[in-house]
C-alpha cells in the first residue's frame, strides 16, 4: 500500500490491463521500442555510422516493435519474417507515390463512363492488388482474409502513430 | 397442415434435444401452441443472439465455431422461428458449404410480415424440406424470389455477403468512407488511408532518428504508464496534459489535416467485440484528447 502511494506515478490504473486490445498493443509497442532505441543510442556512440544507416536501423526497430506487438494477426507474422530475413531493405513500401494515386483516380474516372459489371470487377481487382502490396503478407491472402486483416492493421498503425508522435513530442519540447 | 409440423417435431425429438414437455405442448391444440413453441425457441435463441456479434477478424474463429456446434440443433426449426435463427444460420455458413443443402431465407425485413403467412409458407416448404432433411447439420434456407437455388450461386451469395459485412466494418474504421459508395471507391479510400498512415510512420521514424541522441533522459518518463492512462480514460494530470498541449502545434506538414480527421472523427460502434473495444475506447481517447486540449486552451 505504501509502495503504491510512493510510486503513484508509475502505478497501473487499469485493473484488467490485458482486456483492452488498444492498450495492450500500445503497451507492448512501447516496451519493445524504447529499449531498442536506447540500445541504438548506446551503440551509436561506440560505432561510427553515417546518418542514413542510422535511420535505417531506427526504422527497422520501429517496424520490429510494430510486428512484435501485434502477434495475434497474420500480417504481423509476415512482417516479422520479412524483417528478420532482410533487415536492411526498405520494407514498408511507400512506393505508391502521389503519381500512382493520380493515375488510379484518372483510370477510375474513365471506368465510370462505361460502368459494366466487368469493368467494375476489374477495377475492384486492381485495387485489391494494390491493397495486397500494402499489407505485409498480402500476396498470400485471398480477398476475404485481406479485408479481415486490414482492419486490424489500420488500427495498429494509428496506435503506432500516436506513440511515435508522443515520443517525438516529448523530446522536442 | 399441422400434422406435418408435428411430424417434423417428432422426428426432431428422435434426433436430439427437443424436450418431452415441448412435445406435450404441441400434443394439444395446433396453432396457439405453435406460437408458444416459437416463443420457447425464441427464448433459447436469445442467448444465441449474443454469439451473433462475433468479430469477423482476429483470432475468434474458434469460439464462433464452438457456437455453431451449439446451435446446430436449432437449425431444424428455421422456418418456424423468428429472425434469430436465420441470422445464425446465415452465420453458420462458415461450415464447408459443400456439405449442406440450402435454400436461402428471405431477409429479416420480409419476415416482419404476418406470422400467418409465415405459417402458410411453413406448410408449403415443410413437405419439401422434410424430404431434404438428412443430417442434423444441414442448413435450411429459403430461396429469394427470382433467384437461383443451386449450390454454387448460394455459396457465391454467402461469400459476397461476408465480404460486404467486412467492408462495412472497414467503413467504420477508415475515416471518410461514409461518403463514398461502392466497393471500388471504398477500397480506394482504404488504400489511400493506409498509404498515408505508412508515410506518416516513416516520417515520424525519420524524425525520431534525428532527435535520437537526446533521448536518454526523457525516455524513462515515457513509459507505458502514460499510454495506459490514455486508454483507460483516467486522468493522469501532468504527463497527459503536457502531451496534449503540444499536439495541435505539432507540425506534420501537409499531412496535418489527415491527423485531425483521425483525431476528431467519431465513428459508429460496430457490433463485434474486438471492434467495440477498440472503437469505443479509441473514441474515448479522441474525445478525451480534444476535450483536454480545449480545457487547456
Amino acid at each position: 500500500m505504501e509502495r503504491q502511494i510512493i510510486n503513484k506515478r508509475k502505478r497501473v490504473f487499469s485493473l484488467q490491463p490485458n482486456k483492452n486490445p488498444n492498450a495492450l498493443f500500445t503497451r507492448r509497442y512501447v516496451s519493445h521500442l524504447v529499449p531498442a532505441l536506447k540500445k541504438i543510442n548506446m551503440n551509436k556512440s561506440s560505432s561510427k555510422t553515417n546518418h542514413q544507416s542510422f535511420e535505417k536501423t531506427v526504422k527497422h526497430e520501429v517496424d520490429m516493435a510494430f510486428a512484435l506487438s501485434a502477434q495475434e494477426f497474420a500480417w504481423s507474422r509476415f512482417l516479422q519474417q520479412k524483417l528478420l530475413s532482410s533487415p536492411h531493405d526498405d520494407l514498408i513500401s511507400t512506393s505508391s507515390s502521389p503519381s500512382e494515386i493520380l493515375e488510379r483516380s484518372s483510370k477510375k474516372q474513365g471506368g465510370e463512363k462505361h460502368q459494366d459489371r466487368d469493368e467494375e470487377g476489374g477495377e475492384i481487382k486492381k485495387r485489391l492488388k494494390e491493397l495486397q502490396k500494402l499489407l505485409p503478407g498480402g500476396e498470400e491472402m485471398n480477398m476475404e482474409e485481406i479485408l479481415s486483416e486490414i482492419g486490424s492493421y489500420i488500427v495498429c498503425l494509428e496506435l503506432q502513430m500516436i506513440v511515435l508522435k508522443s515520443i517525438v513530442q516529448d523530446n522536442t519540447s | 397442415m399441422d400434422l406435418s409440423v408435428l411430424d417434423r417435431l417428432k422426428w426432431l425429438q428422435q434426433q436430439q434435444m427437443v424436450s418431452p414437455e415441448f412435445l406435450q405442448i404441441l400434443g394439444s391444440d395446433g396453432r396457439e401452441e405453435l406460437k408458444r413453441v416459437e416463443s420457447y425457441l425464441g427464448n433459447n435463441n436469445d442467448e444465441l443472439q449474443s454469439f451473433r456479434h462475433f468479430p469477423e477478424f482476429g483470432p475468434d474463429y474458434d469460439t464462433t465455431d464452438g457456437c455453431i456446434s451449439r446451435t446446430s440443433s436449432f437449425q431444424m426449426e428455421p422456418v418456424k422461428n423468428s429472425g434469430h435463427s436465420r441470422a445464425i444460420s446465415l452465420q453458420n455458413k462458415r461450415k464447408p458449404e459443400g456439405k449442406t443443402e440450402k435454400r436461402e431465407k428471405k431477409k429479416i425485413k420480409a419476415e416482419d410480415e404476418t406470422e400467418s403467412s409465415m405459417k402458410g409458407k411453413t406448410n408449403m416448404s415443410n413437405t419439401e424440406t422434410s424430404s431434404e432433411i438428412q443430417k442434423p447439420d444441414y442448413i435450411h434456407v429459403r430461396a429469394r424470389r427470382g433467384e437461383a437455388t443451386d449450390r454454387h450461386s448460394l455459396a457465391e451469395r454467402a461469400r459476397r455477403e461476408k465480404i460486404s459485412k467486412k467492408m462495412k466494418c472497414l467503413q467504420d474504421i477508415v475515416p471518410g468512407c461514409n461518403k463514398v459508395t461502392g466497393k471500388a471507391g471504398m477500397l480506394d479510400e482504404i488504400i489511400n488511408y493506409v498509404q498515408s498512415l505508412q508515410q506518416q510512420v516513416e516520417f515520424l521514424s525519420m524524425k525520431l532518428s534525428v532527435i535520437n541522441p537526446e533521448l536518454e533522459c526523457h525516455i524513462d518518463d515515457l513509459s507505458a504508464k502514460q499510454f495506459q492512462a490514455y486508454f483507460t480514460g483516467l486522468p493522469e494530470a501532468d504527463s497527459k496534459q503536457s502531451i496534449m498541449a503540444d499536439f495541435r502545434s505539432f507540425p506534420l506538414h501537409q499531412q496535418g489535416s489527415i491527423d485531425y480527421s483521425v483525431m476528431n472523427g467519431t465513428k459508429d460502434q460496430t457490433s463485434s467485440s474486438w471492434e467495440t473495444h477498440s472503437q469505443c475506447i479509441y473514441n474515448s481517447l479522441r474525445t478525451d484528447s480534444v476535450t483536454n486540449f480545449f480545457s487547456l486552451k
